[in-house]
């Protein structure tokens, strides 16, 4: 069952679309990862999601209910792109008063519970604004989820956090997960799209472009990539027979074939010019993916500006 | 409602709580009645420095007449009944004026009172005793001062006396005559409905009848300003710290208002308590509870809670629309006219409650806790179906204001960046 359903969904902004003819279904109980370029329309889709602001045209269906029709209930739990909370406030208030508000049964046991686990627990009786950029961030992602919501709707949860933050939020959201929680989570990093989420969905220019599991996308672009560790580096690559374009990643090099082309001929031509360390041909990455579909967009409006 | 009253509580606690709110329950009534402690202050102790005062007499008979008239009512009028003196001693001395060198001596004069050897100088043209005209008076007084009214009687009336004197009429047989009467202001005679007598009500207390409703709409107009003003700045800073997005993904735009708009309500009836609580133990301990004005103390806080939810509506939506807590302030006086300008309306409709200009003003909604709760504590009161019509008209304004606010709250919050136009805020109430 479905989570969610986006159905033929615009939105604008007086002049600006920020959303075109999306459809989309979020399955119950899954980590729905978005990912797109800034500007792509990620926060305007979760935000119609949680039901802060709605579609123009088309329908959201939340564990099957309009979202038009629907007061908020406390089975969503938000952590918006921009962070911001009372700040003169404790943070054991601050988090009772979201976890009433979202409709916490008990509001103060939930609150206690989530500062433990986040190891927050002696900042309790501090205020907001006594904490770190990373502290407060995770205090906004209890706020989220301190009412134990069925559906979480995090926008860059991950940003601003440190490597052991980072770890205890991502660990907290399995757990979620494995609750029955459904996840959607926006992100620019692509290893935490690839590794952390059980879906994919790319928007780009307010349009769906990828929707699935990592597997199935990648699967759409077949095994069309090399990946090579050559002594010398890039130099001539793009020489090479078959070969339509050159990431270069530093130590290794991506190269992306054309349709068709023989990877064992570019395998010949690199051993008659230099000695190689390493040679795979594997799919595209979700990184390259990401790149491949926004960088010829990004060039085209350098060119016009 | 849970969640309204969720966010009331919230909001509440955290205006009464602060170091702010307990100084300005403080000082707030210092700072708007220190205009009138100040007159209070001077009234309790008057300028009794002596004044000299000289004559520039064109006429040689006038000027010892007038100080002799002046040193007589100084000494009768200068202590009250206690003994306390009241007025300032004025001391008179004449000085023939020189008709050919008058510009100097007027100079030499006007030098002396900059200097303040002089209090003032009157000259006392060649006509003063026949035709009344030709008494000028030089003096560094401001436009209120009580010199020159008072010396205007006393002189005046000295002049009426020397010419009924010349006319041979006994000045003090016509004098007595003259003698002025005062009309001693008394209660309208009323029947009480249930025993159907007919009930003496006394000797009307002037200055409770104006002191009264004028207290009670000043205290309405700072409690007001006090609960509504500060709710402007404060939410352009949360939405500044975007302190709203997350809010609005577990309560709607008009449960944030209201809450917002209960708490501020809340805030007032705090205030308000505080003030008349204070007022009645003050007025019991002066053994002066009778002039407490009881019966309008829940007209009083009827009509505080629609100003507060008119104006707390209107401070959300604009502070909302605002960028920052600077451009919420510059907003300020679209906020506060709703009370600013009845109270600049309030000296006529004291003076003519029951005119139509008084009637009219005080049904306008806005206006009407203002001008229709003065009206009310005057002894002549208001027509049962004006406080009908008014409470009507008032309550379905907070309603509207409160849901075009609601709408404005609703787009504004999530808006960043340039402040929006009056055009285009004016769409969003329209549009929502």
């Amino acid at each position: 069952m479905s989570a969610i359903e986006i159905r033929d969904v615009t939105k604008n902004f007086g002049s600006v679309t920020a959303v075109v003819d999306l459809s989309l279904d979020v399955p119950e109980g899954s980590i729905y990862g978005f990912i797109g370029p800034n500007g792509s329309g990620k926060s305007t889709t979760m935000r119609m999601i949680v039901g802060i602001s709605h579609p123009d045209r088309g329908s959201i269906r939340v564990f099957g209910e309009e979202m038009s029709a629907r007061a908020p209930d406390g089975r969503t739990g938000y952590l918006p792109e921009e962070r911001g909370l009372y700040r003169k406030m404790t943070v054991s208030a601050l988090l009772e008063f979201h976890a009433a508000l979202s409709g916490a049964r008990k509001p103060q046991a939930s609150v206690n519970k989530w500062l433990r686990r986040l190891n927050l627990s002696e900042w309790g009786p501090r205020r907001v604004d006594a904490l770190s950029k990373g502290m407060t961030q995770k205090v906004q992602f209890i706020a989220a989820v301190v009412a134990e919501p069925k559906l979480i709707v995090l926008d860059e949860p991950f940003s601003g956090l440190d490597p052991v933050s980072a770890e205890s939020v991502r660990e907290a959201i399995l757990e979620l997960r494995a609750s029955g929680t459904t996840v959607v989570m926006s992100t620019h990093d692509m290893n935490t799209a690839e590794t952390f989420c059980d879906s994919i969905f790319m928007i780009f220019q307010g349009r769906k472009v990828l929707d699935g599991s990592l597997e199935s996308i990648q699967d759409a672009y077949g095994a069309d990539t090399i990946r090579v560790r050559a002594e010398g580096g890039a130099t001539r690559m793009e020489a090479l027979s078959g070969v339509e374009a050159v990431r270069d990643l530093g130590q290794v090099q991506e190269l992306r074939m054309r349709r068709g082309a023989d990877p064992q001929i570019a395998l010949r031509e690199l051993l008659a010019r230099t000695s190689v360390a390493e040679f795979s041909v594997t799919r595209p990455s979700l990184e390259d993916i990401f790149v491949r579909i926004a960088k010829p967009a990004e060039m085209e409006e350098n060119a016009h500006a | 409602m849970r969640k309204v009253l969720l966010i009331a509580k919230r909001d509440y606690l955290s205006a009464v709580r602060t170091k702010a709110f307990v100084f300005g329950l403080i000082i707030a009534p210092l700072l708007f009645g220190s205009g009138f402690i100040v007159v209070g202050l001077m009234r309790a102790r008057p300028d009794i420095a002596e004044r000299r005062v000289v004559l520039l007499d064109h006429t040689a008979v006038a000027g010892p007449l007038i100080a002799d008239a002046v040193t007589r009512a100084n000494r009768e009028q200068l202590r009250d009944k206690t003994g306390r003196q009241v007025m300032p001693v004025y001391t008179l001395e004449t000085e023939a004026a020189r008709p050919a060198e008058i510009e100097n001596q007027r100079l030499e004069l006007s030098n002396q009172v900059r200097l303040r050897k002089l209090f003032a100088f009157l000259e006392i043209g060649p006509d003063v005793l026949t035709s009344g005209n030709g008494l000028s008076w030089y003096s560094n007084e401001g436009g209120t001062g009580e010199g020159r009214p008072w010396l205007s009687g006393v002189i005046g009336e000295a002049i009426v006396h020397y010419r009924l004197a010349q006319s041979g009429m006994d000045s003090v047989r016509i004098g007595e005559a003259l003698k002025r009467v005062s009309l001693e202001s008394m209660n309208l005679i009323q029947k009480d409905p249930r025993s159907g007598r007919i009930e003496s009500s006394g000797r009307k207390n002037e200055v409770a009848a104006f002191l009264v409703p004028f207290l009670l709409a000043f205290l309405l107009f700072m409690v007001v300003m006090g609960s509504a003003a500060p709710m402007m700045p404060a939410i352009a800073e949360d939405k500044m710290q975007r302190v709203f997005e997350m809010l609005l993904a577990s309560a709607t735009a008009f449960e944030l208002i209201a809450g917002k708009v209960l708490a501020a309500v809340a805030v007032s009836l705090t205030s308000s308590t505080v003030y008349i609580l204070a007022a009645l133990f003050a007025l019991n301990a002066l053994s002066m509870f009778g002039l407490a004005p009881l019966a309008m103390i829940p007209w009083f806080l009827l009509y505080l809670i629609a100003e507060v939810v008119v104006l707390a509506s209107i401070a959300t939506a604009l502070g909302a629309a605002c960028g920052s807590p600077q451009a919420a302030q510059s907003l300020g006086i679209i906020l506060f006219a709703p009370v600013i300008i009845p109270m600049m309306m309030l000296s006529p409709v004291l003076q003519r409650p029951d005119s139509a200009f008084a009637t009219v003003v005080s049904l306008i909604p806005p206006f009407t806790p203002m001008l229709m709760l003065t009206r009310q504590a005057l002894p002549a009161g208001v027509p049962v179906w004006q406080t009908s019509v008014g409470l009507v008209g008032i309550a379905l304004f907070s309603i509207l204001i409160a849901w075009v606010a609601a709408r404005i709250f609703r787009v504004a919050l999530l808006m960043q960046g340039k402040p929006p136009s009056l055009p285009e805020i004016l769409r969003w109430a329209i549009r929502g």
